[in-house]
């Protein structure tokens, strides 16, 4: 008895004095990086760089780079770890955060994929980079999301949204950007895609009455009934026929933001151009 | 005449003779007349070994014509010789328990090297990972100042303390139901050796029975004694009258329903599995032993220590959850307890859903690597499972009930007959020993002031001792069940906030310690 009592005090002394490199997390005393590249923020630094890149990409939407951080930093606590937990439950979805693949232009070889069948999916992601004059390469790296898996999850949801354009068939410019940001808000529910639509107030009058009469509508319907987009393994699905694969996700395509401009754009021309002759044809006449 | 010599030569007898006279009267009226006993105790589980060795054990009750009748042969409850192998039915004994059993003698009989006293307890909720730890430590309430002046050579710092406060007993003691019904047992027949001299007043009816419990008859004249309000079991060896019997036949006692007394409660729509697992510590008798909690959203798990590296697993989960653990096998089931500790709570869900793909051993290998120890609150020295013992994974449904009252005219109910509570805070069989030792207590009472035992007079007391106690732990229990059920949402927020601030506050949790173990 003698030595458990003995025992009992020596583990009690122990555990008495807190031990003095308990120190919290500050910007002087940052935890190592938990993935290459991985940068831990402090709360307040996360508040800062949420709100700079939120009115830094406001003004100038080209800037990728701000979007990307907008994301991340807005992401946790509760979002990113929805997203994950929702890749976890559906089957393929884990098999893609077990297998961990990346789109690159080295994973994504384009000539193969110009030369796949006109249907399949493979073909309309090569034709929509082609037609949009975009390259997989443009993705930043994700960086201020503390958990590996997390992080890599935000990595998929950005690397596959060019997926999501092709499959959509939405144009790269700011009105098919916001169509499927909403739609995109819509199915993985992340608090950057609904913070980019407030970029809304940047279209002109025509194009925010064309996006809220007909592409919200379609982007938030289509979102909330189709299946999670980022529980799609793309590298395996690239030579299914889209449309089977827009049947099994439940998407329905919207009308092509692009033909319509293009016949806006067009009308508009042959009013005008109706107009100055017209006119030219007046002063002519002297009317 | 004759009656009158008699009277008088009866009156002159002592009150042991006398009073056994009056109980065993009647014997000779037939056989038609059921053979009555002053105390029938139905049900030879530990609770109603423990109550019977009570009642023998005491002086004032020792002399009561007794007996118990049990179904099941009561000689073979013998634990193995095998230190390799332990059943999988064990249960924690608080201090309060084992004082008890000491007190009766029985615990003298129980192999000591196969039960073990385990000194602290983590707990941690498997959602938000904000963990507990409970230390007997805490219970001593010894300061800093105490600390110092103990580890001074040849101090007698502690020498004042009354004895039961510097005896080390630890948090509880893990023991085999198994063990604890054998030594019950061997105190019986030490006592029934003992008073082997005086008539056998002590009955054994194993191997018997209940087939009914009725009223008895009406007294067909002055002389017969008037059973009509005496309960009479019927079994399979005879007819029985009891002065009191008591209940300690289990969930679905038979007693309880032959009294009418209403028991409500619900079913917690969970399965415990139990099975004895192997550790990969080495452990020697000086080690002080862990017993771990996790609360999931689905159920707690618990590991308590056995000895040696060996532990008992007891889980609570869905009835799906538990179908497909039985079906697993053995190292798909050890992968299963492991990732229940270690991994985060959806993930345990998909492992054991119907649809999972991959096996639960390669699942716990990827998920672990994925999984941060500290996001889940896994203490640092959590041991590793690494087998599952043969034959040893069951399962039983959970459920709560409480009777009304545990008393009747010439009824009692103790042990699960009278409660059935969730295992997460391992009181169920704790509330039955408490309920034997004070029925017992409250019967010697009786007995020492002349009362009838099987009236209210004796038993009013236990109802009114036990009664509240045992709802206010059910209550609890309950309570705490559900509370950690929730799986997201301002509850978890609530109840971690909690825990944090409970974990730095020693004295209120030496004081819950106190409560749980039932040291009066």
């Amino acid at each position: 008895m003698r030595t458990q009592i003995s025992q009992h005090t020596f583990r009690r002394l122990l555990a008495l004095p807190q031990p003095l490199r308990l120190r919290t997390f500050s910007i002087l005393n940052r935890p190592p990086p938990n993935y290459p590249g991985h940068v831990p923020l402090t709360l307040v630094e996360r508040g800062a760089l949420a709100l700079g890149s939120a009115f830094g990409s406001l003004r100038n939407p080209h800037r990728h780079d701000l979007i990307a951080a907008l994301g991340e930093a807005t992401a946790k606590p509760y979002f990113i770890s929805r997203l994950r937990k929702a890749m976890l439950a559906n089957p393929t979805g884990r098999r893609i955060l077990h297998d961990k693949p990346r789109i690159t232009s080295q994973t994504m070889s384009l000539e193969k994929l110009r030369q796949l069948p006109e249907n399949t999916v493979g073909r309309a992601y090569a034709a929509w980079l082609d037609r949009e004059g975009v390259t997989p390469d443009t993705r930043d790296q994700v960086r201020y999301i503390d958990d590996p898996e997390e992080a890599y999850a935000m990595q998929r949801y950005r690397e596959t949204h060019d997926f999501t354009h092709a499959i959509t068939g939405l144009p790269v410019i700011i009105e098919g950007e916001l169509a499927v940001k909403a739609f995109e808000f819509a199915n993985t529910l992340l608090p950057m895609t609904a913070l980019s639509l407030v970029a809304v107030v940047r279209l002109k009058a025509a194009e925010r009455k064309r996006f809220f009469e007909t592409y919200l509508l379609w982007a938030v319907g289509n979102g909330l009934k189709a299946e999670e987009v980022v529980n799609v393994y793309w590298e395996e699905e690239l030579e299914t026929d889209i449309e089977v694969l827009r049947a099994r996700l439940g998407i329905e395509i919207p009308p092509d933001l692009r033909e319509t401009r293009k016949l806006l754009r067009d009308k508009e021309k042959a009013e005008r151009a109706a107009r100055d002759a017209k006119d030219r044809l007046g002063a002519v006449m002297g009317v | 005449m004759a009656s009158t010599a008699l009277l008088r030569r009866l009156l002159t007898l002592p009150p042991l003779l006398r009073r056994s006279v009056y109980s065993s009267a009647a014997t000779h009226n037939g056989a038609s007349q059921p053979d009555t006993y002053d105390v029938v105790c139905i049900g030879g589980g530990p609770v109603g070994l423990s109550f019977v060795s009570a009642l023998r054990s005491h002086p004032s009750t020792s002399a009561l014509r007794v007996a118990l009748i049990d179904s099941q042969d009561l000689s073979t409850a013998r634990t193995t010789k095998d230190t390799e192998t332990y059943s999988n039915r064990c249960s924690s004994l608080t201090p309060a328990s084992l004082r008890f059993l000491k007190q009766i003698g029985a615990w003298e009989h129980a192999k000591r090297e196969r039960a073990q006293p385990y000194h602290a307890m983590d707990v941690w909720d498997g959602v938000s990972g904000s963990k507990i730890h409970f230390d007997s430590v805490d219970q001593q309430q010894t300061g800093l100042l105490d600390a110092v002046a103990e580890m001074i050579p040849g101090s007698r710092s502690q020498a004042s303390r009354r004895k039961y406060e510097v005896e080390d007993v630890g948090v509880a003691t893990m023991c085999e139901n198994a063990n604890t019904t054998s030594a019950l047992l061997q105190r019986l027949h030490e006592l029934d050796e003992e008073r082997s001299k005086d008539r056998l007043i002590f009955d054994m009816l194993e191997k018997t029975r209940v087939e009914s419990i009725d009223l008895g008859p009406e007294s067909k004249g002055e002389e017969s004694l008037d059973l009509s309000q005496w309960p009479i079991v019927t079994t399979s060896h005879g007819r029985i009258a009891a002065r009191l019997l008591v209940g300690a036949d289990g969930a679905n006692s038979p007693v309880r329903q032959f009294a009418d007394i209403p028991s409500p409660g619900w079913d917690y729509n969970q399965h415990g599995v139990v099975a004895t697992l192997d550790l990969d510590q080495q452990i020697t008798a000086q080690n002080l032993r862990t017993a771990y909690q996790r609360f999931l959203p689905t159920g707690p798990v618990a590991l308590l220590p056995l000895p040696g590296n060996k532990a008992s697993l007891v889980w609570s989960t869905t009835p799906q959850h538990a179908a497909k653990l039985k079906t697993l096998s053995r190292p798909d089931f050890t992968a299963a307890v492991n990732a229940a500790f270690r991994l985060m709570p959806f993930d345990i869900s998909y492992m054991l859903s119907p649809n999972s793909t991959t096996s639960p051993t390669d699942e716990l290998t990827w998920r672990e690597s994925a999984t941060p120890a500290a996001s889940t609150g896994v203490p640092r020295n959590f041991p590793r499972i690494t087998s599952v013992q043969e034959g040893s994974i069951a399962s039983f449904p959970l459920r709560m009930r409480h009777a009304d009252t545990y008393t009747g005219h010439r009824i009692a109910l103790i042990g699960d007959a009278a409660h059935t509570i969730h295992p997460l805070a391992g009181q169920g069989l704790n509330l039955g020993l408490a309920d034997a030792e004070s029925l017992a207590q409250r019967i010697a009472y009786g007995v020492d002031h002349g009362m009838d035992v099987g009236s209210c007079w004796t038993l009013d007391g236990y109802n009114s001792d036990r009664w509240a106690k045992n709802n206010a732990v059910i209550g609890v229990v309950d309570k705490l069940s559900k509370i950690y059920g929730f799986g997201s949402g301002p509850v978890v927020w609530g109840r971690s906030a909690g825990v944090e601030v409970l974990e730095r506050l020693g004295t209120l949790k030496g004081w819950m310690m106190g409560a749980a173990a039932g040291v009066k």
